[in-house]
């Protein structure tokens, strides 16, 4: 019980300061991308020591801490306050089921890197809570009582729900190919094979990768808080302790939505030559997955900051279209296209990696032209001839 | 009759008419008075609960079995719709909670994904579209209060009756012979060995379980698939014709959609 609850104790600390630096990494990278130097000024609290404004998050925490704790008169108050705390704790409970690198060799066994150990459906149980976060989003936009609000809390809560059915799909494919809902089972498997799941099935890692991006809201699928039509959206009438909640919970997606692309689909801990692939390890191997693993992650953190400056935001329509249009039947051939594989190529992954390579990233183009032909995304910019139905 | 069931009797009499007292019907209402009762039965009830190995595992099941009871009775106690959503979904946690104590994680964040994760949140979608603050007053009393606060409360008291042994060890237990009572536990014991706790707790439940489903219980899997597929295929042929026959109707209904709630009237 206390390996537990000191594994609980270190995981909120390590992960609340990685939100506050993934905060001034994405202004850093925003600055960097348009050329401006970003928060540079903050370092060392007292002393004029800069540190290349390293210590802008904690000045950035005092602010919010000290800030009056308003809650505006015509909201429903119990609703109001209920919804940032159900976002932010569905979002850390997530951490629970995710490896932080492999196991820890000691005297007597090893110590797993994550909470809870043994626990056998990992992966629907991180679905399970990014399904609690929605009631955050659509209480917030409800109980604020405010039309831009509610607008934000319904588009955040379609946006969701439709979502989630090409994210399934995209890990029903990982669930088929490692026979197991255990996230470490998945990664073994990835070590063992040495080749990483984006490359056994490339169709999966797209669908995934895209309905991970809008499942964390973040741009170019950021319409629940599109400013320049929503002010805020959801958390438009939120300020002080409740925005920070709501904003980390955002950040904590995000990194969640990274682990999972990292551990699904691009290997885990593993690295070709370095980290070993079995379970007899050294403490110099045991880190040296932990450095992976969290290189990797802060790769793919960083593609999402870049794509963020990158991507222009989609309009309603055109992000209903794609996940219903193009996403659903995409995973839908590529459940396909694995169970073929699983059931009759059982063996090629080991034998033979970089003809299923070839021939299942052939057949990933192949589809998405079939399915840009058939159902193509480009908008006449019409009203619908049936009425402002959305579509 | 031995002071277990008088104790049983006295809780499910307090906890029918606590039931009723809080339930939403026209007028006086007297909310705390049925709160209070409610509790004190619900206490009664927890202090017969057999106790379960350690103190933490009988503490744990304690609070979220209470959490689970207490939401389930807010569920349809509260008036308005939106309160009654969410204290079913803190219901549905708490029962996934009950599942993991026992060790069957896949059934404990199934029931999240599909209650709380897919129905409600739809649920709940469609009661802030339909604006439930301004339904008339009859629309929000539950009907049949008295019968239907009766069978839940006796329903739970029967289930706490058979999981503290109270009906077995009483009623049926006196007309046998003790060697009778003495090959029943033993086999019971010996069932419990074969295909207890100690099976669901295998490293690999989730393929154990998908295993016996997919075996077992075949038919009645494919049966429930056909009937998914029926059900999808008739809400896509609905939205197909109702937007072929009554674009005008559509476009309507779609306005009126867009009314947040409004200010006055709240009450919870």
């Amino acid at each position: 019980m206390w390996e537990a609850l000191i594994k609980i104790g270190l995981l909120i600390f390590v992960i609340m300061t990685a939100v506050a630096y993934f905060v001034l990494l994405e202004r850093k990278v925003a600055a960097w991308v348009q050329d401006r130097k970003g928060p540079n000024r903050v370092g060392l609290p007292l002393t004029k020591i800069r540190l290349f404004g390293m210590g802008q998050p904690l000045a950035d925490g005092v602010k919010m801490v000290l800030k009056e704790e308003y809650i505006p008169g015509h909201v429903d108050k119990a609703l109001y306050v209920l919804a940032p705390i159900s976002i932010l704790a569905s979002a850390l409970a997530t951490f629970a089921v995710i490896p932080f690198g492999s196991i820890w060799p000691t005297a007597d066994g090893y110590i797993d890197f994550v909470v809870a150990p043994g626990f056998d459906a990992g992966l629907i149980y991180v679905f399970a809570l990014s399904g609690i976060a929605v009631y955050g989003v659509i209480l917030g936009g409800w109980a604020s009582n405010n039309k831009y609000s509610f607008l934000g809390g319904l588009r955040s809560s379609a946006q969701l729900i439709a979502y989630e059915i090409p994210l399934s799909l995209g890990i029903l494919g990982i669930v088929l190919t490692a026979g197991s809902l255990r996230l470490d089972t998945v990664i073994a498997q990835q070590a063992e094979t040495g080749m990483w799941n984006a490359f056994v099935q490339p169709l999966g890692f797209v669908v995934f990768l895209v309905a991970a991006t809008a499942e964390a809201a973040r741009l170019p699928f950021d319409l629940p808080e599109a400013e320049q039509e929503l002010i805020g959206g959801f958390h438009t009438e939120y300020s002080g302790m409740k925005l920070v909640m709501y904003a980390s919970a955002e950040f904590l997606h995000m990194i969640t939505a990274a682990f999972l692309i990292v551990i699904l689909f691009l290997g885990g801990w593993h690295f070709w030559g370095i980290t070993g692939s079995g379970t007899e390890i050294t403490w110099v191997t045991a880190l040296l997955r932990v450095l992976v693993l969290f290189a990797k992650i802060c790769l793919v953190v960083f593609g999402f900051m870049m794509v963020r400056w990158t991507l222009p935001r989609f309009r309603f329509d055109q992000l209903m279209a794609l996940a219903w249009k193009v996403m659903l039947p995409l995973g839908m051939v590529n459940l396909v296209l694995v169970a073929a594989m699983v059931e009759y190529f059982n063996n090629a992954v080991a034998e033979k990696p970089l003809m299923v390579f070839l021939v299942m990233t052939g057949l990933m183009l192949v589809s998405i032209v079939v399915t840009a032909v058939l159902a193509p995304l480009g908008s006449r910019n019409e009203r619908s001839p049936v009425g402002d139905l959305p579509t | 009759m031995s002071p277990e069931s008088w104790l049983y009797a006295g809780a499910t009499v307090l906890g029918a008419v606590g039931m009723w007292l809080l339930l939403p019907r026209p007028g006086e209402r007297m909310r705390w008075v049925g709160a209070a009762m409610s509790v004190v039965s619900l206490g009664l009830i927890l202090s017969q609960v057999s106790a379960l190995g350690d103190m933490l595992s009988q503490s744990m099941f304690i609070v979220i079995g209470s959490t689970t009871v207490i939401s389930a009775a807010a569920a349809v106690t509260f008036r308005n719709p939106v309160y009654c959503a969410i204290w079913f979904a803190m219901m549905l946690l708490g029962t996934a909670g009950l599942f993991m104590i026992q060790g069957s994680h896949f059934l404990s964040v199934a029931t999240i994904v599909v209650y709380a994760g897919a129905i409600l949140v739809t649920l709940l979608f469609v009661l802030m579209l339909a604006n439930p603050r301004g339904n008339a007053p009859y629309d929000r009393v539950s009907w049949e209060g008295p019968l239907s606060a009766t069978a839940g409360i006796v329903l739970v008291g029967m289930l706490t009756m058979t999981l503290g042994g109270v009906l077995k060890s009483k009623s049926f237990a006196a007309d046998m012979p003790s060697e009778l009572i003495a090959a029943q536990e033993a086999q019971a014991d010996d069932q419990a060995d074969a295909a207890g706790p100690v099976n669901i707790l295998t490293q690999d439940h989730s393929a154990s379980l998908g295993a016996r489903m997919f075996s077992a219980h075949l038919v009645s899997i494919e049966v429930a698939g056909v009937l998914l597929l029926a059900a999808l295929v008739g809400a896509v042929a609905i939205i197909a014709h109702s937007r072929a026959a009554q674009p005008e109707e559509a476009k309507s209904a779609a306005q009126v959609a867009m009314q947040a709630p409004s200010e006055n009237g709240r009450d919870r």
